[in-house]
């Protein structure tokens, strides 16, 4: 199967032809109100869609409905990028698995007036090891250097970049977006060396 | 003697129909025959929409519940699922599934739900995005999914990250390049 980019003209930039299609997914993550959902909006292409499914990790509540927010963009006529607003329920790491799963990374947004309520998400990310960016929201440039600084303090992985980041503005998200994928790919050189991509130095049998 | 044995006969000839149609009865209720019944039954002339107003033949219990309860409508769903919860298709909820000119062709025939998703995905779409169109929980559009995909109506592009690894190098530049000519 081969999916030529002028079949599915109504989509996104042209492109080189002869790739196939294929989607990444990015999770947005952070406390109430921190500004998920307006992240996402900044830059997919549609409004936002909501999705429901059941809690699969809750079995006795079988009737449990979460509403899960995403936003979709073609990054090229081949590549859907889609946008997951990472649930938020009381226990904040029940049914988070099939949103994370095979995620490039996650964006934790992090309001400084309200530190406590990003930290949940932080803290599943580096459990699960999932590379991910600190997105810092409602900073004032007077306070900016003291705050990086505090979070550092928090005790968080040296190599996370913490940026600043308004999710109002679609180049600021885009750029929060850009860290990540970076990030993440470092990441992968650095974490998880497959059989397939064996470093130069291996020797040749 | 000829008199003793013919009610005899007589009784034998009018019991063999009826076993047969005993056996028939039988073969009616099982597993597989009701599985396949929403499928022969379904062609319904108008598209599906929303959930409650799914045509259900073989649960005729849950049309007496109220709608607007929230469970209700769940049961309903997987019970029109044939209450399977699990595809044999692996899909993630960003992977993209199409539908091919072949569907498109034959979308007239198809049953009412399956026609919906045919189009749908005229235009590719994710599964997460057909759950949100098609206003389903996401188990029960994997598993619709899944039975169109085994059917070959509707094709299904994986992800780099199927499976649950990490994804692959060469889709993360792919990301990249993609993000900064935004």
């Amino acid at each position: 199967m081969d999916y030529v980019g002028s079949r599915f003209p109504d989509f996104g930039p042209p492109g080189p032809p002869g790739r196939e299609l294929t989607s990444a997914k990015i999770v947005v993550a952070g406390g109430f109100g921190v500004g998920k959902s307006t992240f996402i909006r900044s830059i997919a292409e549609n409004d936002l869609l909501t999705m429901t499914a059941l809690a699969p990790e809750r079995a006795g509540l079988v009737t449990e409905l979460v509403r899960i927010q995403f936003g979709r963009v073609w990054l090229d006529p081949g590549l859907a990028l889609h946008l997951f607003v990472a649930p938020q329920w009381q226990d904040p790491r029940a049914g988070w698995t099939d949103v994370v799963r095979g995620a490039v990374g996650a964006v934790v947004l992090f309001d400084v007036m309200r530190p406590a309520d990003s930290v949940d998400a932080m803290r599943y990310f580096e459990d699960h090891k999932i590379p991910y960016v600190l997105a810092l929201n409602n900073v004032h440039d007077s306070v900016r250097s003291d705050v990086k600084a505090i979070i550092r303090g928090m005790g968080i992985a040296p190599e996370v970049p913490v940026l600043t980041c308004d999710p109002r503005v679609r180049l600021s998200v885009r750029e929060t977006l850009i860290t990540l994928t970076e990030h993440a790919k470092l990441d992968r050189w650095r974490r998880r060396p497959g059989p397939d991509e064996t470093t130069p130095l291996a020797p040749v049998c | 003697m000829s008199s003793a044995s013919d009610p005899k006969r007589r009784r034998r000839r009018q019991e063999t129909p009826a076993e047969q149609t005993f056996a028939d009865l039988m073969n009616g209720f099982s597993l597989d025959s009701s599985r396949k019944r929403p499928r022969e039954s379904a062609p319904v002339p108008e598209p599906l929409v929303v959930v409650p107003h799914v045509p259900l033949p073989e649960a005729p219990v849950a049309e007496l519940v109220p709608a607007e309860l929230p469970d209700t409508s769940i049961v309903r769903a997987y019970a029109w699922t044939g209450g399977r919860t699990r595809s044999n298709i692996h899909l993630e909820i960003e992977t993209l599934v199409s539908a091919n000119d072949q569907t498109r062709r034959s979308a007239g025939i198809l049953q009412a739900e399956h026609q919906r998703v045919v189009e749908l995905c005229h235009t590719p779409r994710s599964v997460a995005e057909v759950a949100a169109l098609m206003r389903l929980p996401l188990g029960v559009v994997k598993v619709l999914l899944g039975d169109m995909a085994e059917r070959g109506l509707v094709d299904v592009h994986q992800t780099a990250s199927a499976g649950g690894a990490v994804p692959d190098l060469g889709l993360m530049e792919r990301v990249l390049s993609g993000l900064r000519r935004l």
